[in-house]
């Protein structure tokens, strides 16, 4: 990250000047309102930013927009889809931007019991399923990096175990993780590179 | 019966107002309105002297019925109505009955009307039998499913057809992006949606009245007709932007290029017009050829997405949206005047792809400060 700043209007949230990040899983951490969810969506993509975001040492958010956004996903803390779309739906729309191979994913819905209600709308869901079905497309395609905000808020105990294996053996094959979580992460499951902390607007490696 | 019929008819007339928009459009609004009489006569004499056509209407009519079905079936399911089993389950079974058979009449009484004139213009005719078959399968059609609903009421957790039918249906199609606007306007706005469609097809026929009271048959009049018919449309921009607001960022974290979310805003409002283009054709039986209709609906679609790009200017609020609109509108007017319209559209193009390419992944909502 390079030079990136983020404000609301004229309100300050963001200021990196430089951060280096190589490839681990890193615990992001804040208070309420300190900015992880807004750092999150900026290195996502979903909202515009000053600076200059580069993904394996050469794709940058700015002159590649596409390539860069094949390489990262993003899981929401509270996902919101409309109500109307089924989980399907949003699979396929998944499957057909982010390409990769569908046999993983497919194999983890079926493991966190997503393909029960894949078919039905998202506005029959309760906020455990929902998150479960934005946890899994977050695995979807190739990335070098996954984003989950919150994953470990709503969802069951059995699942959390599920995610700690799905996070392990994804990163096993190079696959980076910033995952924010108010409650600590598992050293035993997960070996953390490193925390992120915000402070005073800066997000910094410790 | 009064919150019984709000709870049930009410809500089937007003959630399923796409459906019913969809319908009139198919029966009213693509014949010419002076044959529209003589077109649903012939329509019906044409049921009542064909066997495999009357097979067909009765099974349409036997589908809508389905839907009513669904409808209260659904609405059983709900949590918010299972107050509805401790206080129905009470009724005496009689009274119970007529009001299941009086809110399923309420909600099949469109067809039980249209198919009612079909069996008096039969009876008229002298066409005695498919008269009858045509009573005698709306009367079953509203007496059959009181059976049903009973069903429903005293075994809450049987498994009901619907969902099962909905859930294949979900399997077989994928949603694709360029229709989720259109979904979230026919479930969560179909009011909106609704009186919209139904203005913009009342202007166009006032436009093709005019002409023809006057036998003037110029397509610079048509165009004027679909400005009026786009302005009606904009209201529906303000929706748009709140949708794609709160529902599609995900969609901002997927690899898509600008130019595929710019060609999904450009279908979008491309579909917009697709029953006016429909009504345009059938309208001008020969007045007009194909090309100054062609004309006219491309006019319409340029005009819509520059009014949706438009509103990627974060501090255009509804009111500043519509000054831009009208101004617009009138530069328009008199380009299309001035013979100038081909130009007028490349213009409308060139602007609204220059706006969306700039603005789109800068995009943020604006919050107003008091």
């Amino acid at each position: 990250m390079q030079s990136v700043s983020k404000s609301y209007q004229d309100f300050q949230v963001l200021d990196i000047p430089q951060l280096d990040l190589s490839t681990g899983i890193y615990w992001l951490k804040g208070e309420n309102g300190a900015g992880k969810t807004t750092t999150m969506k900026v290195l996502a993509g979903v909202l515009p930013f000053r600076g200059n975001i580069t993904l394996n040492g050469h794709v940058n958010s700015r002159q590649q927009p596409v390539q860069y956004r094949r390489l990262i996903n993003y899981a929401e803390a509270e996902p919101l889809y409309p109500a109307y779309l089924t989980g399907r739906d949003l699979l396929e729309l998944y499957f057909r931007t982010k390409g990769g191979d569908r046999q993983p994913v497919l194999e983890m819905s079926a493991k966190m019991g997503v393909d029960n209600f894949v078919n039905n709308p998202v506005s029959s869901y309760s906020s455990g399923m929902l998150k479960k079905l934005s946890l899994l497309l977050a695995f979807v395609g190739k990335p070098a990096v996954i984003l989950l905000d919150e994953p470990l808020i709503t969802i069951d105990a059995k699942t959390v175990a599920q995610l700690y294996d799905f996070i392990r053996e994804v990163h096993a094959e190079g696959v980076s993780f910033i995952i924010t979580s108010h409650q600590p992460l598992d050293s035993g499951r997960l070996s953390i590179a490193g925390t992120l902390t915000i402070e005073n607007k800066n997000l910094i490696l410790n | 019966m009064g919150v019984f019929n709000r709870i049930f008819v009410r809500r089937f007339f007003v959630e399923n107002i796409g459906f019913f928009l969809i319908l009139f459009y198919f029966l009213f609004g693509m014949v010419n309105a002076s044959n529209l009489l003589y077109y649903h006569m012939g329509l019906m004499e044409g049921f009542l002297t064909g066997n495999s056509f009357l097979t067909l209407v009765l099974v349409l009519w036997l589908l809508y019925n389905f839907k009513c079905i669904g409808f209260v079936i659904k609405t059983l399911q709900l949590p918010q109505y299972s107050f509805l089993y401790d206080t129905m389950t009470c009724m005496v079974a009689r009274e119970r009955k007529t009001l299941w058979w009086r809110l399923h009449f309420r909600m099949y009484l469109p067809v039980f009307i249209y198919g009612g004139i079909a069996a008096v213009l039969g009876i008229c005719k002298q066409y005695f039998v498919p008269a009858a078959i045509i009573l005698v399968f709306n009367m079953a059609m509203c007496i059959w499913p009181v059976w049903l609903y009973e069903k429903k009421l005293w075994q809450p957790d049987v498994f009901f057809f619907a969902t099962r039918f909905s859930r294949w249906l979900n399997k077989l199609f994928i949603k694709p992006p360029v229709l989720y606007f259109y979904y979230e306007l026919f479930t969560a706005f179909p009011r909106k949606i609704f009186t919209t469609k139904i203005w913009s097809a009342a202007v166009l026929w006032l436009t093709f009245f005019l002409m023809g009271q006057s036998d003037f048959y110029d397509v610079r009049a048509l165009q004027l007709g679909m400005i009026v018919s786009v302005l009606l449309h904009t209201q529906l921009m303000i929706h748009h932007r709140a949708f794609d607001e709160i529902y599609l960022p995900f969609m901002q974290n997927l690899p898509m290029s600008t130019w595929r979310h710019y060609s999904r805003v450009v279908g979008i409002y491309a579909l917009m017009l697709a029953p006016e283009a429909i009504m345009l054709f059938f309208q001008s039986a020969g007045q007009f050829t194909l090309f100054p209709l062609f004309t006219c609906i491309v006019t319409g679609i340029s005009m819509l997405i520059l009014f949706r790009v438009l509103l990627y200017f974060p501090r255009m609020n509804a009111e500043v949206h519509l000054r831009w609109i009208l101004v617009i509108s009138f530069v328009m007017l008199f380009m299309i005047l001035g013979d100038v319209t081909w130009w007028a559209i490349l213009g409308l193009h060139v602007l609204a792809a220059g706006i969306f390419f700039r603005k789109f992944w800068a995009y943020e909502p604006w919050l107003e400060s008091e």
